[in-house]
């Protein structure tokens, strides 16, 4: 596997071109912090929205229920937090892949919730969920904006990974919201209508990974002519 | 790399001549021409340059390298295909880079091409660019757990092969 060496011409290229446009850079802040400011923006836009709406369901929620919700929920999105950080910096070391974590987390919620609603009752199932749904969704996109601020400076590797995690979180930031201000307990209203905003949302992310970013190529810039 | 985040002159010299020649090895090692090779080279400087902020300091810098390596081959491939269909152009079979004429050169190139990509990437990772299993893991954005099942397949294949 041996190979020429590397053109000197090309490399001379290169150095020249990259000391045309240095200037001081500031690197990224630690991963940790990242992740916290994303923990912090779902806790903020889920408040938020509850308080928008009303803490309804939190006021209906004993104390042994509320852990058994919350403590899985903040576990899951502290998890996807440090997912959806990763995917944007090249070279971070990946626990799973976003979608994995996120089909861990909803399936997570869905035991969790089976555990805490015993009310198997469904009349009614499709006209109270759908404004669930929309509300946990409508809620879900701010956050995902507010994440994206975040991550800006970030770079992807595998866009659609970091689509699915990013939106997950907000998914996620929805789901925290409806906890919150439902007081609807049934077992299929939670589980459907509430955990669907988990996935919906990932995959509204997903398909805005999709995007090309359009990056200027070497050629490009040098085949551009001088203004 | 911290001089070059803070716009050092010296270090993209350091940088470019240091990691240039094991990133077109890598390049190469994909059976693809001199001078597509040379195309990805110049194209991974500049995403490097551009995201150059994303490395922070203390963390390993061969893994931040490869994954926008990694990345620019895939991108530029996918890239390639697109403008390749638009224009329906004749497949032709690129000519691949120039390799030293030892014998046992050819035949471990021609085992190589037998792998599939993902494995052939761990490979030259581990073995050409010299990187520990927890490196090829992150610039691959994999577990170490998966680096070594590729690289165990892979080195089981080759052992057939060669």
């Amino acid at each position: 596997m041996t190979a020429p060496p590397v053109d000197p011409v090309l490399l001379g290229s290169i150095e020249e071109k990259l000391r045309a446009d240095l200037r001081p850079v500031r690197p990224r802040p630690a991963a940790g912090v990242l992740a916290a400011m994303l923990v912090a923006i779902t806790a903020a836009v889920a408040l938020w929205g509850a308080r928008t709406f009303g803490f309804y369901g939190w006021r209906k929620l004993g104390a042994g229920a509320a852990m058994a919700i919350f403590v899985p929920l903040l576990t899951a999105v502290a998890m996807l937090a440090i997912a959806a950080v990763r995917a944007k910096i090249p070279g971070a070391r990946r626990i799973a892949h976003p979608a994995v974590l996120l089909a861990a987390a909803c399936g997570l919620m869905v035991v969790v919730f089976t555990a805490a609603f015993p009310d198997h009752r469904t009349d009614g199932f499709v006209r109270q969920g759908w404004p669930c749904l929309r509300a946990g969704l409508m809620w879900a996109g701010p956050a995902g904006l507010a994440m994206w601020v975040v991550l800006r400076r970030g770079f992807a590797v595998d866009r659609r990974a970091a689509g699915v995690a990013i939106g997950g979180l907000a998914g996620l930031a929805g789901l925290t919201m409806l906890e919150l201000h439902c007081p609807n307990f049934r077992l299929a209203h939670i589980a459907l209508w509430h955990t669907a905003v988990v996935p919906i949302a990932a995959g509204v992310g997903y398909v805005l990974g999709l995007k090309r970013r359009s990056t200027p190529t070497f050629s490009a810039r040098s085949a551009a002519p001088p203004s | 790399m911290v001089r070059y985040q803070q716009g050092d002159p010296a270090a993209v010299t350091a940088l470019v001549s240091t990691l240039s020649p094991q990133l077109h090895r890598f390049f190469t090692s994909q059976f693809v021409s001199r001078r597509f090779a040379d195309d990805l080279l110049q194209e991974t400087w500049l995403k490097i340059h551009e995201v150059r902020h994303t490395y922070r300091a203390g963390e390993p810098v061969l893994p931040w390298i490869y994954a926008i390596a990694r990345h620019t081959r895939v991108d530029h491939y996918r890239r390639t295909r697109r403008v390749e269909d638009r224009e329906q152009q004749m497949e032709r079979l690129p000519e691949t880079a120039a390799t030293a004429p030892d014998s046992r050169g050819v035949d471990l190139e021609a085992a190589l091409r037998q792998l599939p990509e993902s494995q052939r990437d761990v490979v030259v990772m581990l073995k050409v660019a010299d990187m520990t299993l927890e490196e090829v893991a992150r610039a691959t954005s994999s577990s170490v757990g998966s680096v070594k099942q590729k690289a165990h397949r892979a080195y089981e294949k080759l052992q057939g092969l060669l």
